[in-house]
């Protein structure tokens, strides 16, 4: 009983009310979420961080420039 | 604990340690998980006590204090180690805690939330380990609402007695946590403006204090936050 619903990831989505509160930490703006790419995006600092395994990497040193392309699949 | 400590650091000089470490890490590590899990299973209490609303974990690590928050509460926990926070995420899915709301990566020098996002922020052993602890003690205030709780687990060091003894001791141990074991408690507090409501001395030997502060916000810079926020 409620075994599909347990594999959900819960990250599947990004909390709307978690994006409420997380913002750049260079342009205070607030952050988009790319579901495709899973990433977080800073449109006018224009980067974006990686969510890996559900989890958020909020370092500046992972994030990807958006001027550069996004790292295909599976590299 | 006493006897792991003192009786390894007694027979060895610092360069065996490391070796000896190199051997026995598998074992250390437990005996340090030990070690810290009563500040964190203690600072979750008091928490669970009086918190309302959002509650950060700054160095929640691999979650051992997340199945204990009070239900109702809304958990963001970060930390600066993703492998450790795989285990905490790992940890929230077996036990389906859904009082946890994220569990991201982050600086603790560099907090990636909006001003007064939290009700209550938790330092969880971060103060002695962060390379600049203003910056921590900046950064918790900045998000914490004004008049919040802020609790801060840490070792601080005393002079003299049993536990200068066990103090140094144990600081050629530290570089293994990280720690700073001359990591004093007032320089650290002289980085912001929080008032101290409670001091809890916690187990193994009162090593390490839970402070139970309230974010006194300057109006200066409530202000300037409220005008940047406009």
């Amino acid at each position: 009983m409620g075994m599909a619903m347990a594999d959900q990831p819960a990250w599947q989505s990004v909390d709307p009310k978690l994006l409420e509160i997380l913002v750049c930490p260079v342009t205070h703006e607030t952050l988009s979420y790319d579901r495709e790419r899973q990433e977080l995006v800073a449109v006018k600092a224009r980067l974006a961080y990686p969510i890996r395994d559900g989890i958020p990497i909020m370092l500046r040193e992972e994030a990807r420039h958006l001027d550069e392309p996004a790292p295909p699949a599976g590299t | 604990m006493k006897n792991v400590i003192g009786g390894a650091l007694s027979k060895l000089d610092k360069q065996s340690v490391v070796t000896a470490y190199r051997r026995q890490a598998p074992i250390y590590d437990i005996v340090f998980g030990v070690l810290l899990h009563p500040g964190r299973i203690g600072t979750v209490k008091l928490i669970n006590q009086t918190a309302q609303g959002r509650v950060l974990e700054v160095g929640v690590g691999t979650g051992l204090s997340l199945p204990r928050y009070r239900k109702d509460l809304r958990i963001v926990g970060i930390d600066i180690s993703d492998d450790m926070l795989r285990l905490a995420r790992q940890r929230t899915r077996e036990k389906r805690l859904g009082n946890v709301e994220a569990l991201l990566n982050m600086d603790a020098e560099q907090l990636q939330f909006d001003d007064n996002s939290f009700d209550t922020v938790a330092a969880m052993y971060v103060a002695s380990v962060v390379p600049h602890p203003d910056r921590l003690m900046r950064e918790m205030q900045r998000v914490c609402k004004p008049g919040g709780d802020i609790f801060i687990v840490n070792h601080f060091a005393e002079d003299g007695g049993l536990r200068g003894t066990i103090e140094r001791r144990m600081a050629a141990l530290s570089h293994k946590l990280g720690w700073r074991p001359d990591f004093k408690l007032a320089p650290f507090m002289a980085h912001g403006t929080l008032e101290i409501l409670a001091r809890y001395r916690e187990p193994p030997l009162g090593l390490f204090t839970i402070l139970h502060c309230r974010n006194e916000k300057p109006a200066a810079v409530a202000a300037e936050q409220e005008a940047a926020a406009d």
